[in-house]
Order: structure tokens, then sequence, then C-alpha cells
């Protein structure tokens, strides 16, 4: 058991939040903090907008911070969790 | 109502109410998709489910706010957990009443949010087209299931007028399930196949929303190796092919559980290692690699750890194994698995399902839930659209009536609905009217969902119920004596159980009770020959009977078996 990070992109919409925490609860993960912002400044972005070749738009997006412990098989299951919800656009360990 | 037109939806399942009286003002002025008016919600939710396991195409139902949103929560969760493409349009109170407590308010969004795939609100009504473009192209890709689109009264106005454009594409740029694996993948794969001594195919419900049963069939024609079905599965490889085991699990076959523990080699075909698959996981087969073609990135190694992941529709990966061991590099020679196949055949001699111990008796015995479906079986010449309830005679169904074909065999695997059967029987056969459709039901789960008789007279759905009654709720009792001491607590009704024959007859349909072995065959016969009615089948089994085999749990493994009431494998 390890202390990680994940870094979410997720459109910034109503009700998508919503839907990132809902999980965490659902299947039994925790959460020890989470801060979400909207991206204004989408420039440090274009990795992502050349992965999947999109443009973004400034507070298109939200960049979501959440940290949680949990061991690595099981890390690897919540973002795939996390990847699974259709608003979200990138789901990885922060490092 | 246009937009649902342009999706190609013949069929919606609905009841009105306030919130959605500018939707159901627009059903009543246009004649393109038949309205099919339930008399429950859950009930327009299974119909719907039961409709798109039956066709592969979405089901489409339309509620009401508050109470017909809350109503039409259970069958929304049913088609989740067993990934049914299903659209649910649900009305909400007008925008401005929102958050206020207003008359048949609910938060519907957050209240199945756990339960679908995805949800919509709408903010303006020129998103309806879009959205509903959206909604139709989630549930039925990828992994399948459920959205919700909420609909604020206001925004269905007549006043509303906005420039209608309907979308011709969708793409929705954070959605992207995937397609095909890897040629790199394939091969692991291949070469895992080829050397494998004592593989097996082990296919779930996810090959059957893949539409995958041709390629199944035609990569077992290379292989020859033993199949396996789960209870979502079942009909996705022909029952009667020699190399089928049965299903396997918790009511599984001997023959399946153990070919699975002993196995080197699992391949599993849209199966997800559920806990009614793999009993205790850490002793789920000790000595096997996985390979798991699967189109959904979670349900691979969430379980059982998987050796080789093949992401992608399972169609795709199944075509490029077969590709694969087609052009030349890849040498098979399904004789080095005739050794596997003869002790699999073994075990099928030893502990198989007795057949032949239920058939044609013709004394005054009591008359026992296997027999039942035996004969139905043959009634109905094998090919019948199923659905079930939940219970013993679900597990009876599922062993006893054998499956062909993909989506003739319906019903709630994951969730266990009880309430399922008949309201899924009547989507089963407004799709298919020409088809025989059977709902093997019990007592217990029959009166769940029982106002539903009243809209198969409406509609005119002649669905043979066959209610497997043992006067009791069996599957709960059965656990009751097996590991609770025999304290049936609250599991009979003492008594108090309806005349379903008369209870039948006052919906308009027919009712015939059977209640011996010598009447039976009689019985059923009489049933199927009437052709254009309902007919409710109360049929009075053995209440003492339980579902064997059954794995042993808590800490058992895959050949941990009961096999009779004192009898363990
Ligand atoms: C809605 C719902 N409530 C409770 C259960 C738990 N449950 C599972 S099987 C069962 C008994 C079903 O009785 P019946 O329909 O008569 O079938 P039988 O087992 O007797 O064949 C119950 C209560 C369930 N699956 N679904
Ligand atoms: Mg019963």
């Amino acid at each position: 058991m390890n202390k990680r990070k994940i870094l979410i992109i997720l459109e910034n919409k109503p009700g998508a939040l919503a839907r990132v925490v809902g999980l965490f609860h659902q299947r039994g993960y925790n959460i020890a903090s989470l801060h979400v912002d909207a991206v204004e400044d989408v420039s440090q972005y274009s990795w992502l907008e050349n992965n999947l070749s999109i443009n973004l738009k400034p507070n298109e997006v939200s960049e979501m911070t959440i940290s949680t412990t949990v061991s690595d098989t099981l890390l690897t299951q919540i973002l795939r969790q996390i990847n699974k919800l259709i608003d979200v656009l990138y789901a990885e360990e922060k490092i | 109502m246009q937009a649902l037109h342009e999706e190609s939806v013949d069929l919606i399942f609905g009841y009105p109410g306030g919130a959605a009286l500018h939707v159901y003002d627009a059903v009543f002025r246009q004649d393109k998709i038949e309205h099919i008016l339930v008399r429950h919600e859950q009930g327009a939710t299974h119909a719907a489910d039961g409709y798109a396991r039956s066709t592969g195409k979405p089901g489409v139902v339309l509620v009401t706010s508050g109470p017909g949103a809350t109503n039409a929560v259970t069958g929304i969760a049913t088609a989740f957990m067993d990934s049914i493409p299903m659209v649910v349009l649900s009305c909400q109170v007008a925008s401005h009443l929102i958050g206020t407590d207003a008359f048949q308010e609910t938060d519907m969004i957050g209240i199945s949010r756990p339960i679908v795939k995805h949800s919509f609100s709408i903010e303006n009504p020129n998103e309806i087209p879009r959205v509903i473009k959206e909604a139709f192209h989630i549930a039925t890709t990828g992994r399948q299931g459920p959205v919700v689109i909420d609909i604020p009264k206001d925004m269905t106005a007549p006043d509303k007028k906005f420039n209608y454009d309907y979308p011709s594409e969708v793409d929705i740029r954070s959605y992207k399930p995937p397609v095909a694996p890897s040629d790199k993948q394939v091969q692991r794969a291949v070469d895992a196949i080829l050397a494998s001594e004592k593989p097996v195919l082990y296919a779930g419900g996810g090959a059957i929303s893949s539409n995958a049963s041709s390629e199944l069939i035609e990569l077992n024609k290379i292989l020859r190796a033993p199949v396996t079905n789960t209870l979502m599965g079942l009909g996705v490889y022909p029952a009667s092919d020699p190399y089928f085991l049965g299903m396997l699990g918790m009511h599984g076959t001997y023959q399946a559980n153990m070919a699975m523990h002993n196995a080197d080699l699992i391949i599993a075909i849209g199966a997800r290692f559920d806990d009614r698959i793999t009993n205790t996981p850490s002793l789920f087969a000790p000595n096997a690699k996985i390979i798991h073609l699967d189109i959904d990135y979670s349900s691979v190694s969430k379980i059982i750890e998987a050796n080789i992941a093949l992401f992608g529709e399972v169609k795709n990966s199944l075509n490029k194994i077969i590709s694969k061991l087609n052009d030349g590099s890849n040498n098979h020679n399904p004789e080095k698995f005739i050794p596997w196949l003869n002790k699999i055949a073994e075990w099928k001699a030893l502990h198989g399902l007795n057949h032949d111990l239920y058939l044609d008796q013709t004394d005054n015995n009591m008359i026992l839930p296997q027999q039942v479906v035996q004969h139905v079986y043959q009634e109905t010449e094998g090919n019948a659209f199923v659905t079930s309830d939940v219970g013993q005679h679900q597990m009876f169904a599922a062993q006893y009536y054998h499956f062909d074909e993909p989506r003739k065999w319906i019903n709630s695997g994951s969730m266990g609905t009880m309430g399922f059967g008949l309201p899924a029987a009547m989507g089963v056969k407004l799709a298919h009217p020409k088809e025989e459709v059977v709902c093997i039901t019990g007592e217990g789960s029959i009166q769940m969902c029982i106002q539903e008789l009243s809209t198969c007279l409406q509609y005119n759905l002649p669905i043979k119920i066959i209610n497997i009654n043992n006067e009791a709720l069996g599957m709960v009792k059965q656990w009751q004596d097996m590991n609770y001491g025999g304290r049936h607590s609250e599991s009979t009704y003492q008594n108090s159980l309806p005349n379903f024959v008369e209870l039948a007859r006052s919906f308009g349909h027919e009712g015939i009770k059977i209640e011996k072995n010598s009447d039976l065959k009689e019985g059923l016969r009489k049933a199927f020959s009437l052709k254009d009615k309902l007919v409710f089948v109360d049929i009075y089994v053995d209440p003492s009977e339980h579902v064997y085999p059954m794995l042993v749990a808590p800490n058992g493994s895959l050949k941990d078996i009961w096999l009779g009431k004192d009898k363990k494998a």
C-alpha cells in the first residue's frame, strides 16, 4: 500500500466531477485529498491534444488531482474504471 | 420522437405522467413508433431489456419524473449489470423548478448515476437531437449499457421551436472504445493455444453482445477444444455440440467446473470471472494461463490476472485468432487434445446431469422441477425464446433447456432481479411475434410484476408462462436448508398463494393447473396448442427439491461441489 496521486483530465461539464467522486465511493476506494480546477491555460496540455487529435479551448476541460492509498493492482483497476467514464479524457498516476 | 425515428426505433415502452405530457402528445401525433403502455415502469425497463437482449437493438423507455423515474430504477440496474443497451428518457419537472422540491421532482441523474453507463440532462431544446444521437451511440458501442436522458418539461414545450438538425455522425472525443487487438497480442495468444494440452474456451455474455457466435463456432472447428458458457452466455456456443460442457459456475455441470479447475489454459471470451464463476478467486484454476478477450479494459485482471489480454470487439479478436491459425504459419493439431477430452468425458459419465432420471414418469408421484423444464424443451423442440426469473426454477431452466442459438435465453444474470421474466417476455414477443416465447418462473417471482398480465391482453401477447410452483422462495429455502439448520425464516407463505388459474382468467387469459406427474405432458401439450392465448401453467412441484450441482462456498474452489443433499464430489 502506497500513497498515490492520480491526475485526471475531464470535460468541464455539469455532473462530471460527481461521476468521478461517486466512482470512488461505489467501488470502495478512499480519497485522501482532491483538487479540481478548470484549465485556463490549455497550452500545457498540447501533448494530450496531440495524443487524441483534438483542440482544447480555455476552461473547456478540468484538471483533477486525487490522492489515495492503494496497492499497485488496485491502482491499475482504479485508473481503468476512471478512464471508462465517458467524460474523462485522461487518467494516469502522477509521478 | 423524430430523433428516435432517425435511430430506427420502432417500439418504446412507457408510462405517462405530468412532466411527460408534452412528449406524450408528440407520441399521439405520430405513427412511426409504436408505444407500449405497461402497468408499472419496472415492467417498461424489463420489457425494453427483453427486446434488446433478443434483438441486439437498444431498448427504449419513456417515463415521467419522480415516481415514474424511480420505478424504472430496478430495470435500469438490471440492464446495467448485464451490459444491455437501453436508452431511458426520464422526464423531469421544468428547469425553473429544479432544486425546489417541486411536485414529483427527483434527482434522477443522481439516483441513476451508479447504474448507468452515462447520463445526460437537457439544458436547451436544440441539444435534443445531438444528445439522443450520443445516447444511442454510447448505449450500443463498447461495453453496452443503459443511458438515461433527463428532460425537464419546458425543454419539450411545443412553443420551444428550434431548427431541427439530426447529426449524421457522432464523435465523442473522450469516448473511444477499443476495436481490435494488436497482431502481436494475437500471436501471443495463438502461441499459448498451440502450447496448451488442456485448454477450455469459456464464453460469456460479451460474446453475445458482440454477435460473435459464428466466430466462436468457427474457431472451435479448428481447435476442437472443450467449451463452456456462463449463465449469460448460454446459446453462444450450441448446447448440442459434442464439445460443449454445459454451463459452469455455482450451479454449473461437474465436467465444466472440473475442466476449468484442471485446465492449463483458459480462453475467456467476453466473460468477466464473476464470483459465481470463480468461487474463491485464490483457489481458481491453479495451473491455468489466462487469455482474456474483452472490450472493457476494467474487466481484465480485475478478479483473475490475465496473462494475455486481447482488447477489442470480441468478434474482431476471434477473427484475428482464426486468421492466424489459418495462415499456414501456425500448425494446430487437434488430436493432442484427445486425452484431455477423454478425461472430461470420464467426469461427465461420473457425475454429469442425469437427464433420464426426470423424463416421462407417468406415475402419480410429485412432479420434479427438472422434469418440467425437460418437457417444455421437448414441447417447444428447443426452439423457444425462454425468459426466466430468479431462483431454483431459473437454474433448472439453465441446466435443462438446451440453447443452440444466442439471444434465446433471456435472464437477469448479474442483478438476479425477481420480476424480470414476464415483462422481458413481452419485449421478446413484441420483437418476435411469430416465435414461441416461454417464461419459466416461480410463484414468488411472478408476483413481482404480475400486473403486466394486463399489458399482455392489451397488445395480445400469447406468451406461455410456466410457473414452477414449489410454494416457497425455493432458492432462499435451499440455502436455509444447507447453511442455517433448515430454519425456513420467511421463505414460505402459509397457504396464502393466489389461485393462479383464476387470476390469469380474470386478466382475460387462459390458466391450467397441473399437480400430478401423469398430467404433466398432456397439460403442457394443451398449453402450447393454444397458439393465440397467453396461458398461465401453474405446476405444483416437489418443494423439497434442491438445485445441484452446487459449488461449496465460502472458501471452496471449482472442484468442491455438492452433488446432492449428502453427497460431495
Ligand atoms: C427482487 C428480489 N428480491 C429478493 C431476491 C432474493 N431471492 C433470490 S431467489 C429468491 C426466491 C425466488 O422464489 P421463486 O420465484 O418462487 O423461485 P424458486 O426459487 O422457488 O424457484 C429470492 C427471494 C431477488 N433475487 N430479487
Ligand atoms: Mg418458488
